[in-house]
């Protein structure tokens, strides 16, 4: 890859100015030679899907084989994928958890950014630096005592440890929102102040509606982290296939009963869809929440 | 101040309730008068069947209930060990748990999570000689019998009778050089040299074949006479074993082996590579038959014991068993109940017959394997008498649960990839490893 | 701010202080905590070769994995600047593998990557090579498989470089090339300082979340092992998969060595440390804030 690097380093476009027909057809060559690494490199990050797609419509005997192209297209395995695995539930219990853990990190996660960001209090800077040092901390470093604490509750095997602690706010939420929160002019919530409006009615009624993008941003990202991951629903309902998410369910299809690569290519492909389209939905937010995370941050 | 507090006292709370545990007395079993009349009462019972084996499951309770009419019986299926351990952690364990997770047995007993089941073995004269011997190597640790089995498994040779008549063959082999050589027979290559039929494929990770699979019909031990010493460096059986497996994998050669295995269905699919003919033999359990029947009714095979090593051919019937242990967890809340629940399941020979045809497993009594009700098919006949022959065992439980096997298993994985250079100085590390695991569970 | 202080205290504060305490006991949730002192260290650094194992190969995926990422994450961003026509398209297209959640993706390339029946190995048959890889399924190669995935889903480190990247002044490139820098001298003394902040960022995330490497590892393992039980599939081929997340969750979830476990967590945490610390240490000579030339 990086061998690309020196031929192509016309890192920026250039300043339009006429030009002479050699120095145009060196343009037009070069801008052929760029479209066509562009369209490899599109083809290799496209291909993998390609062949998930065509794998998810063989014959379970085709998908062992050598086989590329699917010889009869069997689109009936994207109903059969449903008799092999529970994947009704499974998609419920990720719904539930996905939705539940974005709320409450909104919910939670908005005042207390209003508090680091608006409000004036001894200690504010402190709880701050705080926030930023708990983005560091490992969850493996808190998860013994948590999974130990859920157990004492009665929630192992339940779907709460997945849901209430985000009720209870998120650093890396915080942070975002609190990064954004500063950015909205001083002068708005103060005259808000002056027209007696309560800190409560600033903050819903002012910064919010401003906020939008940053509160839209850390949803979806909260969204799409509690809708793929993994370790903690393994460890806190990986004990009960009733409360597993797709994530479980997915991990775990080869180790069941009755699948194959066609299944289990079908599975993936239904577990993609529905974060592939919300990304076509919300491109824009997404884009600009991950480049606030990196270059603001 | 008042935020302080809070957080106070909610660590106070949090602590508190992460400090609490059950104690284990030693005060005698409480008993119930079985025939006499008592309040009605509801006991669970939870256990990691599910779907159609956990319907099946569920049949075997009104049979119970009638029985014992003041009892009803809840069966609650998808609970794993990890959360019946949960359970049991946190107090409000079920009154009767079921588990397919032998290895745990060494655990589950030193622990007391399970409750030692001698006293109420005494107090009701519960008659044990209706088990075969072997089903107390799985189901006791350390002199507490803190379970009873609940039908089982048996391991036993699969081979394709097909392929065997094509080569000329006409009995399983019954030792390990017959294994291979037969193996050898078997094997059919593509023109390019990859492989087309294996005869027997020896991958430690592949189906069911592994380190404890290997070690059983080997008659490999894992612990010395004491329980508390690794025996893998000093039994020589090991390094037999091994080397057997080792000279079977050269004959494919490892990356082929591979290649060959990475393009099979899976274990538990339509795709099995023994049901389309792909592999000639493997050792399975007698569930297989099952799911031959199911999926692939029309393949002409048979069963057999798993060959012995060449000088203990009188031990050739034996195999590897060892299946579901039910019993009672600590803290359970009704535990005379519990008894008569986990009594009566794992000898009444009815409820045994009824599950051993449903979910193909070997029943656990002598009266249910006698039992005329039984389906027996000759291939699934093979299992209950290798269930039932003296030699028959589950390898050796300990304080470590898995990690035994998982260690082994890992230096299997160095070894057939030909990584280990010297064979018995890898088995002493194997040794020295579990033996470090042994005495850290002891502090 | 009140149910962030008690939600602070009950699942950070508290679990974090207990965590220490057990990385001092033995406890296996069924029986009373039993207080081993250093046992449980010394057990890890002295008689456990699967800890160093584990450490090993996360700190290869750490090093090897992380700064491909970044390598590729720059050209990919870069060749997206190219396009004056269509940019929005090919970074919809770049970015898409991201979407995908991880255990599909992983699930994906251990299919792709299958050595006798994915796509990738017949086309590298096809072309003629003898012995193609057997990626997840042999210790040399199934980690440089998890890299080819983790370069799939570079996404969104490249949108991060990509926005640092259009930040940079042309003024600072016309000025280059006027005196004289070819396209190399171009990226080498422009482009890299200028977005050396991004490459920082980058880096620090990618170390840390690199140290907690589970999830592609987990399904890899599992999905091609053909073990029966899922925990005992960990780390095929060979180990080569046992990552330190995966080892601590073996050792914490699937044994209930929960003291052992902390310990774990809490040498993990110093580790992570001291590599963040090491890499701000550092980035005074190679981060340029304020757009400084060298």
């Amino acid at each position: 890859m990086a061998r690309e690097l020196p031929t192509g380093g016309v890192a920026a476009g250039v300043v339009p100015r006429p030009l002479p027909p050699g120095v145009r057809r060196r343009r037009f060559l070069q801008a052929v030679a760029n479209h066509t690494v562009l369209v490899a490199l599109s083809a290799m990050f496209l291909m993998p899907f390609v062949f998930v797609v065509l794998t998810a419509l063989m014959t379970d005997r085709q998908a062992l084989s050598a086989a590329i192209w699917p010889r009869p297209f069997r689109w009936s395995n994207f109903l059969e994928v449903f008799r092999a695995i529970d994947l009704v539930r499974y998609t419920w219990n990720t719904v539930q958890v996905a939705v539940g853990a974005t709320v409450g990190v909104v919910v939670s996660c908005v005042p207390v950014a209003y508090a680091l960001s608006r409000l004036r209090w001894r200690g504010r800077q402190a709880a701050f630096v705080v926030v930023l040092s708990t983005l560091m901390l490992p969850f493996q470093v808190t998860v013994v005592p948590l999974y130990i604490i859920f157990v004492r509750f009665g929630w192992i095997p339940s779907l709460k440890p997945l849901i209430v602690p985000m009720f209870f706010g998120d650093a890396f939420s915080i942070f975002l929102l609190r990064q954004f929160f500063l950015t909205i002019p001083e002068e708005l919530t103060d005259a808000a102040r002056v027209d007696g409006a309560s800190e409560l009615q600033i903050m819903t009624r002012v910064v919010v509606p401003l906020a939008k993008p940053a509160i839209a941003a850390v949803a979806l990202f909260q969204f799409l982290y509690s809708w793929n991951d993994l370790f903690a629903p393994l460890l806190f309902v990986g004990g009960d296939p009733n409360l597993w998410t797709l994530s479980i369910g997915l991990a775990q299809f080869r180790t069941m009963t009755q699948v194959d690569w066609n299944l289990m290519m079908a599975a993936s492909v239904l577990f993609m869809l529905p974060v592939i389209v919300l990304f076509f939905l919300a491109q824009r937010v997404f884009v600009e929440g991950v480049t606030l995370t990196g270059v603001k941050g | 101040m008042r935020r302080a507090l809070v957080v106070l006292s909610v660590l106070a709370a949090v602590g508190a309730a992460c400090t609490a545990g059950g104690g284990g007395g030693t005060s005698p079993p409480p008993t119930i008068e079985p025939s006499g009349t008592h309040e009605p009462v509801t006991i669970e019972i939870w256990g990691a069947w599910s779907g159609r084996e956990l319907k099946q499951f569920n049949q075997i309770f009104p049979a119970f209930e009638e029985k014992y009419p003041w009892i009803t019986v809840k069966s609650v299926g998808n609970r794993d060990d990890e959360a019946i351990v949960a359970a049991i952690r946190a107090g409000n364990p079920p009154d009767v748990v079921l588990s397919f997770g032998l290895d745990s047995v060494g655990e589950f007993c030193a622990s007391g999570g399970w409750q030692d089941l001698t006293p109420y073995i005494e107090q009701s004269d519960f008659d044990l000689s209706q088990f075969p011997e072997s089903v107390f190597k799985y189901t006791s640790f350390a002199g507490s019998q803190c379970a009873l089995p609940f039908l089982t498994d048996a391991y036993g040779l699969y081979y394709n009778v097909d392929l065997f008549e094509k080569a000329g063959l006409t009995e399983p082999p019954k030792t390990f050089s017959e294994l291979t050589e037969y193996a050898k027979k078997l094997t059919e290559f593509n023109p390019d040299g990859s492989i087309k039929v294996a005869g027997f494929v020896p991958w430690a990770g592949f189906y069911e074949f592994g380190a404890v699979t290997l070690s059983i019909p080997w008659q490999a031990h894992w612990y010395d006479e004491s329980g508390e010493h690794s025996a893998v460096a000093t039994d020589p059986r090991w390094k037999q074993a091994l080397e057997w497996q080792r000279d079977l994998v050269d004959f494919y050669g490892a990356a082929n082996l591979k290649r060959f295995i990475a393009g099979l269905g899976g274990e538990w699919g339509a795709g099995h590579a023994f049901h389309h003919g792909q592999i000639a033999m493997m050792i399975d359990g007698e569930w297989r038959t099952a799911f031959i029947q199911d999926l692939a009714p029309d393949l002409n095979y048979a069963t057999a014991p798993f060959p012995v090593p060449d000088d203990a051919a009188d031990r050739y019937g034996m195999g590897q068993i060892g299946g579901t242990i039910i019993g009672i967890p600590r803290g359970s809340p009704h535990p005379a109940e519990a008894w008569l629940l986990v009594s009566w399941m794992a000898t009444d020979t009815d409820t045994l017959v009824y599950m051993a045809n449903n979910v193909r497993n070997v029943p656990t009594t002598y009266a249910a394997l006698e039992s005329p009700d039984l389906d027996v098919t000759p291939q699934f006949k093979t299992f209950l008498d290798i269930f039932q022959n003296p030699y028959s065992h589950y390898k050796e439980t300990s304080a470590i649960g898995v990690q035994d096997q998982d260690l082994m298993g890992a230096f299997m994985e160095d070894w057939q990839e030909g990584k280990v250079p010297d064979l018995q100085a890898g088995l002493e590390q194997v040794a020295e490893q579990i033996d470090a695991l042994l005495a850290q569970a002891r502090i | 701010m009140s149910p962030w202080v008690v939600g602070f205290s009950v699942f950070i504060v508290y679990p974090m202080v207990s965590s220490l305490y057990f990385s001092f006991t033995r406890y296996d949730l069924l029986s009373e905590p039993v207080f081993v002192g250093l046992e449980n260290y010394r057990f890890m650094f002295t008689q456990d070769p699967n800890f160093w194992q584990s450490v090993r190969n996360t700190l290869w995926m750490v090093g090897v994995g992380v700064s491909l990422r970044i390598v590729f994450g720059v050209v990919t961003a870069t060749v997206l600047t190219w396009p004056r026509r269509g940019a929005k398209v090919y970074r919809t297209i770049f970015f898409l593998p991201t979407m995908a959640p991880p255990v599909a993706a992983a699930v994906a390339f251990v299919f792709v990557l299958n050595p006798r029946i994915g796509p990738v190995n017949q086309l590298l048959g096809a072309l003629g090579m003898e012995h193609p890889p057997l990626w997840f399924y042999s210790p040399g190669s199934a980690k440089w498989g998890l890299v080819l995935l983790g370069l799939w889903g570079v996404g969104d480190a490249m949108i991060i470089f990509l926005a640092g990247l259009l930040d940079v002044p042309r003024q600072l490139y016309e000025a280059a090339e006027i005196e004289g820098a070819g396209p190399w001298q171009r990226f080498r003394f422009v482009t890299l300082p200028m977005i050396s902040p991004v490459i920082f960022f980058n880096l620090v995330m990618g170390v840390i979340s690199g140290f907690q490497y589970f999830t592609q590892a987990y399904v890899a393992s599992v999905a091609t092992s053909g073990n029966r039980v899922a925990t005992q599939a960990l780390g095929y081929p060979q180990g080569s998969m046992l990552f330190y997340s995966v080892y601590l969750y073996q050792q914490g979830f699937t044994y209930f060595r929960m003291g052992y476990a902390s310990a774990m967590a809490w040498v993990l945490f110093l580790i992570t440390m001291a590599c963040t610390a090491l890499i701000f240490r550092t980035s005074a000579r190679w981060v340029h804030y304020g757009g400084a030339l060298r």
